[in-house]
C-alpha cells in the first residue's frame, strides 16, 4: 500500500516539477502600479535659482556677478497628475486627473538666500504621480519690492565695479511638464513626501562665461555689458521701462525673451504666457 | 522507508545542478525594443546625453541608465511583463526632457522575447533530455512497485 502511494506521489509530484523546471522563471516581476495611489502625503514646493543665484559667476561678457538678492514673487502654484503627460512644446493646456493648489496667494522669496532651494509651501495631497506644474510670477502688492522679479547685486570687470538693481516687472504664467533633474520628483506615496520645484535659469539673462561664445545660452543671452553702459557713478538702477528706452531694440527683445524663458522645472522647459 | 518519497523529488532536481564548463554559448532572440531619438529644438542631436529609464512598477528608481549615441539615439528592451508607461529621461548640459512610452498587449511579444535561440542544444537534444527525465520517474516508480508485481 505504501509503495503504491510512493508510485503515485512520484508521478504526480515529479512530472509537474519537471515541466515547471523546463520553463524559465521570468514571470516574477508583475506590474504593481496602483498600490501607492491611495491615501495622501505631503508635497513641498521649493523655488530654485540654482548656483547663479547663490554663487559668483561669469557672464558671457566676462563680467563677474555676485547677486545679493533675487526676489521672485510666486502665486497660483498648482501641481497636476496630468494624463496625457503635458508637453510644453506641443500642448496649450494641462489635462489632469488630479489638481492640487500649492500656493494661492502672492509670496515673495529670495532665491539668493542660503545655499539650497527656498521652501515656499507644504501641502497635503492625494498620492500619485505629479508630473505637471503651473505657476505665476506676479507684481507683489506689498513687501520689499513691487516688481515680479528683482535682481540686486554687484558686477565687476577689469577693476570696475557696478552695484545694480534691476526691477524686471513682467508678470508671467508658466505651464510645465515633469521636473527633470538628477533625481525624480513628484512621485507621492501614501504617508510619504515629495518635492516639486520652480526653477529659474538666470544664465538665460546673463549668459554663461564657462560656455562657448557660440553656445545657444550665450547667443540668446543679453549679458551684462549693455546694462553696464547705462551705469552712472558705478551704480545702475533700472526697470523695464528704462531698459526699453536705453537698450537697443535688439538687446531689449533679447532681454525680454530671456526673462520669459527663466521659468523651468529643473531642466524641463515650460510654456510661458504673459499675464 | 519513511524517507523514500524524497527520492523522486531528488531525481527531479538533479538535472538542475549547474555544470561548470568553459565552452562559449551564443544565443539570439527577436525582441520588441524601444528606440528613442533625442534632439534639441533646433534639430541638433543630443550626443552622449544621459538616459534614465523608469519601469511602470517603480517610477521612482531607475530601471536602466545609459548614454545616447552620436546621433542622439538610445534603445532598450522593456520587460514585456510590465505593461504600462515606461518613462525615459534624457539630459545633457542643463537641457532635458521626459517621454512616456506605452507598453501594452505584450503577451505575444513576451512569449517570443523569452525564447533564446541558437544556444548549445538542438531540438533533438532537448526532446531526448525530456524523454530521459520522464523515463527516470517511470523507472523510479517501477522500482518501488516491483515487489507488488512479484507478489502477483
Amino acid at each position: 500500500m505504501v509503495k503504491k502511494e510512493l508510485f503515485v506521489t512520484g508521478l504526480f509530484v515529479g512530472i509537474p516539477l519537471l515541466i515547471a523546471g523546463c520553463d524559465t522563471a521570468t514571470n516574477n516581476e508583475a506590474t504593481n502600479t496602483t498600490d501607492s495611489e491611495t491615501g495622501s502625503g505631503t508635497i513641498s514646493l521649493v523655488a530654485n535659482g540654482e548656483a547663479f543665484a547663490r554663487e559668483e559667476f561669469a557672464t558671457k561678457n566676462d563680467w563677474t556677478i555676485n547677486l545679493d538678492h533675487v526676489y521672485v514673487t510666486l502665486d497660483q502654484v498648482k501641481a497636476y497628475q496630468s494624463d496625457p503627460a503635458f508637453d510644453p512644446d506641443q500642448d496649450q493646456e494641462i489635462t489632469a486627473e488630479q489638481e492640487v493648489t500649492l500656493l494661492n496667494e502672492a509670496k515673495t522669496v529670495d532665491l539668493a538666500k542660503g545655499n539650497k532651494p527656498i521652501k515656499v509651501s507644504e501641502t497635503q495631497a492625494p498620492a500619485g504621480e505629479y508630473n505637471a506644474l503651473a505657476w505665476q510670477i506676479v507684481s507683489p502688492e506689498q513687501g520689499k519690492t513691487d516688481s515680479a522679479m528683482v535682481l540686486e547685486g554687484t558686477a565687476q570687470k577689469d577693476g570696475e565695479s557696478i552695484d545694480f538693481v534691476l526691477n524686471l516687472d513682467q508678470p508671467l504664467s508658466y505651464q510645465c511638464g515633469e521636473y527633470v533633474g538628477d533625481v525624480r520628483k513628484g512621485i507621492l506615496e501614501a504617508d510619504g513626501e515629495t518635492e516639486l520645484e520652480t526653477t529659474f535659469h538666470l544664465d538665460h539673462i546673463f549668459g554663461d562665461g564657462e560656455a562657448e561664445p557660440d553656445d545657444d545660452i550665450n547667443q540668446n543671452a543679453v549679458g551684462f555689458e549693455p546694462m553696464a553702459e547705462l551705469a552712472m557713478n558705478n551704480r545702475l538702477e533700472a526697470d523695464l521701462n528704462t531698459l526699453e528706452q536705453e537698450l537697443s531694440s535688439q538687446e531689449y527683445e533679447r532681454l525680454m525673451g530671456a526673462i520669459k524663458g527663466l521659468g523651468h522645472v529643473g531642466e524641463g522647459h515650460c510654456l510661458e504666457t504673459e499675464i | 522507508m519513511r524517507c523514500l518519497w524524497f527520492l523522486p523529488v531528488a531525481i527531479v532536481f538533479l538535472p538542475a545542478v549547474p555544470v561548470f564548463a568553459h565552452s562559449t554559448v551564443i544565443e539570439h532572440r527577436q525582441t520588441n525594443a524601444i528606440e528613442i531619438r533625442a534632439m534639441y529644438d533646433n534639430g541638433e542631436p543630443m550626443t552622449e546625453a544621459q538616459v534614465t529609464v523608469y519601469a511602470p512598477d517603480n517610477p521612482s528608481d531607475p530601471w536602466l541608465k545609459g548614454i545616447t549615441t552620436e546621433d542622439g539615439r538610445f534603445a532598450f528592451v522593456p520587460n514585456p511583463d510590465m505593461e504600462g508607461e515606461w518613462d525615459v529621461k534624457v539630459r545633457k548640459a542643463g537641457h532635458g526632457d521626459f517621454i512616456s512610452v506605452p507598453v501594452e498587449g505584450s503577451q505575444q511579444a513576451a512569449q517570443s522575447g523569452k525564447n533564446w535561440q541558437g544556444g548549445g542544444y538542438t531540438t533533438l537534444q532537448k526532446i531526448l533530455m525530456a524523454a530521459l527525465g520522464v523515463w527516470g520517474f517511470i523507472g523510479t516508480a517501477l522500482f518501488f512497485a516491483r515487489n507488488r508485481f512479484h507478489q502477483t
